[in-house]
Order: structure tokens, then C-alpha cells, then sequence
């Protein structure tokens, strides 16, 4: 791109998917990632000691950093999350390092970052010769260290340590580790390159309550730590260098929905009640600490799903039963009276934490969730053992993720009761929990009504069940004309699965991401739900919308889009007889937008 | 000089967090402190967490340790600990 270096930047717009929405007007702070380019340049004798000393406070600099990093880390995710951030500061205090390093810059008169760089190197190739290759993939906290160092030196971490106040965070891509080091709860946007509505960047925005936007190409390449910035979500849309037009526009869209859009949290009930009296249920999703404080203010009844792989802090380390049963006791604390659902690790897929198993040609069909719990019976047995000691101080219930049939609950139910046999002989208080199913794959869905006479609830995860219907690998870009959580066939396997639960007369929650959203909530409400779950910042514009609709309407809606033939056909006629019924609730930006063919 | 074999007992070995650890409480004493492969194909001082995680000592690995200084005893039993412990990782 060529530029005039005087003038303005150039306004450019970019499309990407929203995934949470809201619209801002911020500064981007960007967010590196990959390969740092670092050139070797010969310096002066007499310059050897000035670039050690710029060398040691960028060591300096970056254990500031870290210990900073690691206080947060141990409140925003936990202490276990924490420790690992221990390891990486006892490698910026290695002496055999640093003064190999500074060795190096005095013998070859180099400049600190080629120092770092080339002992950096050296010592990742060591370590790539480890046979055991979990002890090898650890190369990478010497590459985050490495990485830290070279950003100290460039100087160009400077502004990530103070995030301001109107901090729009761009990047390629935001990985689980990124969320300790940044204080995210001060950013106002998230946008990445990559990524789809289910990526940990869409989960973290949507649960902090900010707008995101993810798919948005080459966003990277171009944007700055400090240019200006527009993130609109609401039309699909980031602008970088907004022109003051732009920006002024914003600001009057901003002004208009603040007065109507914009839902103020209030102590909820956890019940939202539709204009023609029926009462819906509205419990919250929580994964990590930060998120917990949500459950109260929102006024959730309760935790409808509480994703418990996200307590293992490092990939393939098992958490012991003891830390287990902590973790879990106060989460029953914190759900209260109305209790919280645990699902049981979902390893495998598409998560982070899944390197306990061998790779895969195709992990979404692969050893997965309960498959990968009834595989691995140890790690099974410790966590209901663990949940069911924290049963005996609060209401907890268990799930079993993406069970395929019948035999899955059966198994794990004997061995959950073979479990709480062993407890109760060794004199071990072990607390009453339901057993549920998630109905997340279409071998579930068409057995549903089996099902519902072995447990005792049900779950619908959507974001899985949309996958496995529609056969779209939802963090697939190209595939993502065909995720269309409308189609039809995703509607029909819902219906059919709360039916069987209605006829078996067991709960059914809707925990997906669709409950979050107002307009699928309607549809799921008219589908027969009355259970929805989602992340606590829905809770408010969920119950909005919930409250102003009577739900006879919506069961005729969603009856007509029942009988649909494409998702196209189900989205024109949720635009239009949404705006005809309930105009002021629902904008047409609210609504699913058109979408172009394939 | 004090010697002892110590076997690593927790699954995942000497990986980062594991390794901290071991540093850490080294860095406690004044003894020298080294930790051998028992085959001596490697030795790492323990006080380095780049020498130590270079042990690439996965679980079930035995290794020598020698401590060498004015308190030597407290900081092999130190580190005999943390061992016996399995770096706080041993499913209970």
C-alpha cells in the first residue's frame, strides 16, 4: 500500500464475523504473536557495555512484567494457572543464560536482540532433541520467555503494560495463554484475524461483555498500536484510521442505542416471564473465576454449565482429587441454592487442554468428551468421586458430555455408583447428584426419547449439535456460509429432543451460545424451551427480550419455520414477523442479516 | 559431600512448573547442588532451571543428586522431599 507519510491514513473498512456484539470507537492495541524478525548489526567496542547494560533492563523490564502477570493470573484464573509463569521467571534469572548472552555480545560485538536471538535458538534446538515429548513441547515457555525479551528490548511492550482506557485488542489470533497477560477486563473490543463464534476470543468477550469481531483476515498487517479504530458489530464491520466523520457517526449510533440497546444489569430474578405469563428459567455458563462474580449480578438461578476442563490449568497435567473437590465446593458455594451442573472434562476436539491425547485425523469424530472420560476411567473416576465429596456441602449435578446413545449413561452411571459405594464405605460424606445427558450429536438427537428414561435431565448444546447436524467444522472459515444455526434440520433435532424430554417429564437447558442471543432465544423458547443457560452478561437483554413477547407468537413462529425448507427460508421469515410483532424490540440489526448465496 | 538417588515419581517429569519448584527451593541453600542422569549422561546444576529442565527427566527417571557445602544434609533432604512429593503432582 502506498501512502503519502504526511497526510492522514487512509480510512479502510474490513468484514469479519461478529461474535459479540456492541460498538466502539477505541485505539488498537496489538497484540504480537509468532515470529519476531531480528537482524544481527556489529556494534563498537566502546558500545559493548552500554548494550549490556540495555540488554539487563530489558531483563529487568520483563520481570516486571511477569510478576505482574503471574499476580494476575492467580486471581483472574486461579493459582494453578499461575505457577507457570513461575517457571518462566527463574529463566529470565539464569545466570548460565544471561551471562552466556552477555558473552556473546562482548565477544562477536553484537547487538543484544541477535544475542538473544542466536543463544535463544541454540537452546530451543537442544531442546527439540528431548525424546519425551511432553518435557519437549516445553521448548515453548522458552520461547514466551525468549519472545518477552525481545519485545523488552524493542521497547514496544510499553503500552501493553498500561492498557487504556479505550484499549480495542487486535491480534491473529487471541490464544488461552494471552487471557493471564492481559487485563482484559479493561479492554473495550477484541478483534482477531482469525477464529469463529465459538473461538476462546468469542466465549472471553461475550462472558466480559464486550463486542468482538474474529475472521477479519488481514486486519494484522496493517493495524498499529495506536491508530484509531471502529469496531461495529453490530454490522460486521471494523474501520481502522476512522476519519472524523466516521467517528462522529459512531458517536450519534452510540448516543441512539444507548437509550434503547443498551440494558442495565439488574438484580434479576433468574426467571424472565413472557407478556402471556410463562415462566422461563435463565442460568449462567462459567468456565474461569473472573467469570463467577457474573452469577450474582445478573441474577442467574444458578450454574447451568460449568466447563470443567478449563480447570486444568496445563495441558495433559491432572488435577489430583483434592484440588478438584476445592474447586468444586466453591463453585457450589458460589451457584447457591439453585445449585450448578458440572459437565465433565470435554477433552479432545477443538480444546486446548487435549494433549493427553494422541493426535487424531479426525478429532471432532474422535476420542472425545465422555468418550475420552469412559476411555480413560482413572481421570473419570477421580472427578465424580471429587464432585460428589463437594455434592455433600452444595447442590452439584453432574453432565456427560456428547454421549452418543444409551450405553455411554449407562457406563458412566455404574461407574459413578461404584464411586460413590467406595466413598460412602470409607466413611466419606458424598452428596445426592442428578445425571444428565448433553444432546450434542444426531445419534443422541434420534434417540432422545431412550435416553430421557436413563437420566435424569437433559442439555442441549447447541454450538456442538449445529456441528454435527449440519456436518460444518465450525472453526473452518471456508466452511462458514454453511453453519447456520437457523437451518432447519438444527430446529427439528431441538424440538425433538425437548419433546422427549417433555414426554420422559425431565429438564431440559438450553446451554449454547444460541441462548445468549435475544432472537434465538425467542425461537428456542418457541421450540418448547424453558430452561436456557448462558454466559451471565446475556442474562439482561435475554430477559428484555424475553419479557416482551408472549410466547404464543413465538410457537407459531417457530412452527413456520419448523416446516422451512433452507436457513435462508427460516431467517426471512424470523426478520419478518419479528418486526411485526415486536418492533420495538427488535431492530432490523438485531436480526439475522441476509445472507449472500453460496 | 552427600549423595542420594532419587527416582521422579510424578507422570509428566521434570516439565516447567515440576522444575520451578525444584529450583526454587535449591536456590535456598548455600551448598553447591547437582542432580546426575544415574547413567551419568547428563548432570545439571540444580540451581539453573535451563540445566535442569535440560535433564529431560520424564517420569520414572532415576537421578543422582550431590550436595557439597555447609549445609548439604538439609538441602539434600529438601530436595528428597519435593521428590517423594512428585512436585506436588501425584494423584491422591
Amino acid at each position: 500500500m502506498i501512502s503519502d507519510l504526511t497526510s492522514q491514513p487512509v480510512e479502510r473498512r474490513w468484514q469479519g464475523l461478529s461474535v459479540s456484539e456492541g460498538l466502539v470507537v477505541g485505539r488498537v492495541l496489538r497484540i504480537h504473536r509468532g515470529t519476531r524478525y531480528v537482524f544481527p548489526a556489529r556494534i563498537e567496542v566502546g558500545d559493548v557495555a552500554k548494550e549490556i547494560e540495555r540488554f539487563r533492563s530489558a531483563l529487568e523490564q520483563a520481570r516486571t512484567q511477569l510478576l505482574a502477570i503471574k499476580e494476575r493470573a492467580a486471581t483472574a484464573m486461579g493459582p494453578d494457572h499461575a505457577y507457570i509463569f513461575d517457571a518462566h521467571l527463574l529463566l529470565l534469572e539464569d545466570r548460565k543464560l544471561t551471562e552466556e548472552i552477555e558473552s556473546y555480545i562482548t565477544r562477536k560485538r553484537a547487538n543484544a536482540e541477535w544475542a538473544v536471538k542466536v543463544l535463544g535458538d541454540r537452546l530451543l534446538s537442544v531442546y527439540a532433541e528431548i525424546k519425551d515429548e511432553y518435557l519437549r513441547e516445553r521448548g515453548s515457555d522458552i520461547e514466551d520467555v525468549i519472545h518477552r525479551v525481545l519485545e523488552a528490548l524493542s521497547g514496544e511492550r510499553a503500552t501493553y503494560l498500561d492498557l487504556n482506557e479505550d484499549a480495542v485488542i487486535v491480534s491473529e489470533d487471541l490464544l488461552p495463554s494471552a487471557v493471564a497477560e492481559l487485563d482484559l477486563a479493561h479492554a473495550r473490543a477484541i478483534v482477531t484475524d482469525v477464529g469463529g463464534w465459538t473461538s476462546h476470543t468469542a466465549i472471553i468477550a461475550r462472558g466480559l461483555g464486550i463486542p468482538a469481531m474474529v475472521g477479519l483476515g488481514n486486519l494484522c498487517q496493517y493495524a498499529r498500536t495506536g491508530d484509531g479504530i471502529v469496531v461495529d458489530s453490530y454490522h460486521g464491520e471494523v474501520i481502522l484510521h476512522p476519519s472524523p466523520k466516521t467517528i462522529e457517526q459512531c458517536r450519534a449510533e452510540m448516543q441512539k442505542r444507548s437509550g434503547k440497546g443498551a440494558v442495565v444489569p439488574t438484580n434479576g430474578t433468574g426467571v424472565a416471564t413472557t407478556s402471556d405469563g410463562l415462566e422461563i428459567r435463565l442460568r449462567a455458563n462459567v468456565e474461569l473465576p473472573a467469570e463467577f462474580a457474573g452469577v450474582e449480578k445478573y441474577g442467574a438461578l444458578g450454574i447451568g454449565l460449568y466447563r470443567s476442563e478449563f480447570l486444568l490449568a496445563q495441558p495433559g497435567v491432572m488435577l489430583s482429587e483434592t484440588k478438584q473437590f476445592r474447586a468444586y465446593a466453591e463453585l457450589a458455594e458460589l451457584a447457591g441454592p439453585h445449585g450448578a451442573i458440572v459437565r465433565l472434562f470435554d477433552l479432545g476436539g477443538d480444546k486446548s487442554s487435549d494433549s493427553i491425547i494422541d493426535s487424531e485425523r479426525n478429532p471432532a469424530l474422535g476420542l472425545r468428551a465422555i468418550r475420552f472420560c469412559l476411555r480413560n476411567e482413572a481421570v473419570l473416576r477421580t472427578q465424580v468421586r471429587a464432585i460428589m465429596r463437594a455434592a455433600a456441602k452444595g447442590r452439584l449435578d453432574i453432565v456427560l458430555p456428547m454421549v452418543s446413545d444409551v450405553s455411554d449413561v449407562v457406563r458412566a452411571k455404574e461407574i459413578i455408583a461404584e464411586e460413590r459405594s467406595k466413598l460412602e464405605g470409607a466413611g466419606e460424606a458424598a452428596g445426592k447428584v442428578r445425571v444428565g445427558a448433553m444432546i450434542e450429536v444426531p445419534s443422541a438427537v434420534f434417540t432422545a426419547e431412550k435416553i430421557a428414561g436413563v437420566v435424569d435431565f437433559f442439555e442441549l448444546g447447541t454450538n456442538d449439535l449445529v456441528q454435527y447436524i449440519l456436518a460444518v467444522d465450525r472453526s473452518n472459515d471456508k466452511v462458514a456460509a454453511w453453519f447456520r444455526s437457523l437451518h432447519p434440520a438444527v430446529l427439528e433435532s431441538i424440538s425433538h429432543t425437548l419433546k422427549a424430554a417433555q414426554e420422559a417429564a425431565i429438564p431440559a437447558i438450553v446451554c449454547g451460545e444460541m441462548a445468549s442471543t435475544p432472537v434465538y432465544a425467542v425461537i428456542l423458547v418457541g421450540l418448547g424451551a424453558t430452561d436456557l443457560s448462558m454466559t451471565p452478561s446475556a442474562i439482561p437483554r435475554v430477559t428484555r427480550a424475553l419479557k416482551g413477547i408472549e410466547s404464543r407468537a413465538a410457537i407459531s413462529i417457530a412452527t413456520e419455520c419448523l416446516a422451512c425448507a433452507t436457513a435462508d427460508e427460516v431467517e426471512d421469515i424470523v426478520r419478518e414477523r419479528f418486526q411485526s410483532h415486536w418492533p420495538q424490540l427488535f431492530s432490523p440489526d438485531t436480526l439475522p442479516a441476509k445472507k449472500a448465496g453460496r | 559431600m552427600v549423595e542420594v538417588t532419587l527416582a521422579v515419581r510424578n507422570e509428566l517429569g521434570l516439565h516447567a512448573r515440576a522444575a520451578a519448584r525444584l529450583v526454587r527451593t535449591a536456590n535456598q541453600f548455600q551448598s553447591h547442588l547437582r542432580l546426575e542422569r544415574i547413567d551419568g549422561s547428563l548432570s545439571a546444576d540444580a540451581k539453573s532451571i535451563l540445566n535442569v529442565l535440560m535433564l529431560a527427566a520424564s517420569g520414572g527417571t532415576m537421578l543422582r543428586a550431590i550436595a557439597e557445602g555447609t549445609d548439604e544434609t538439609e538441602a539434600i533432604a529438601a530436595l528428597a522431599g519435593l521428590f517423594e512429593d512428585g512436585f506436588g503432582e501425584l494423584e491422591s
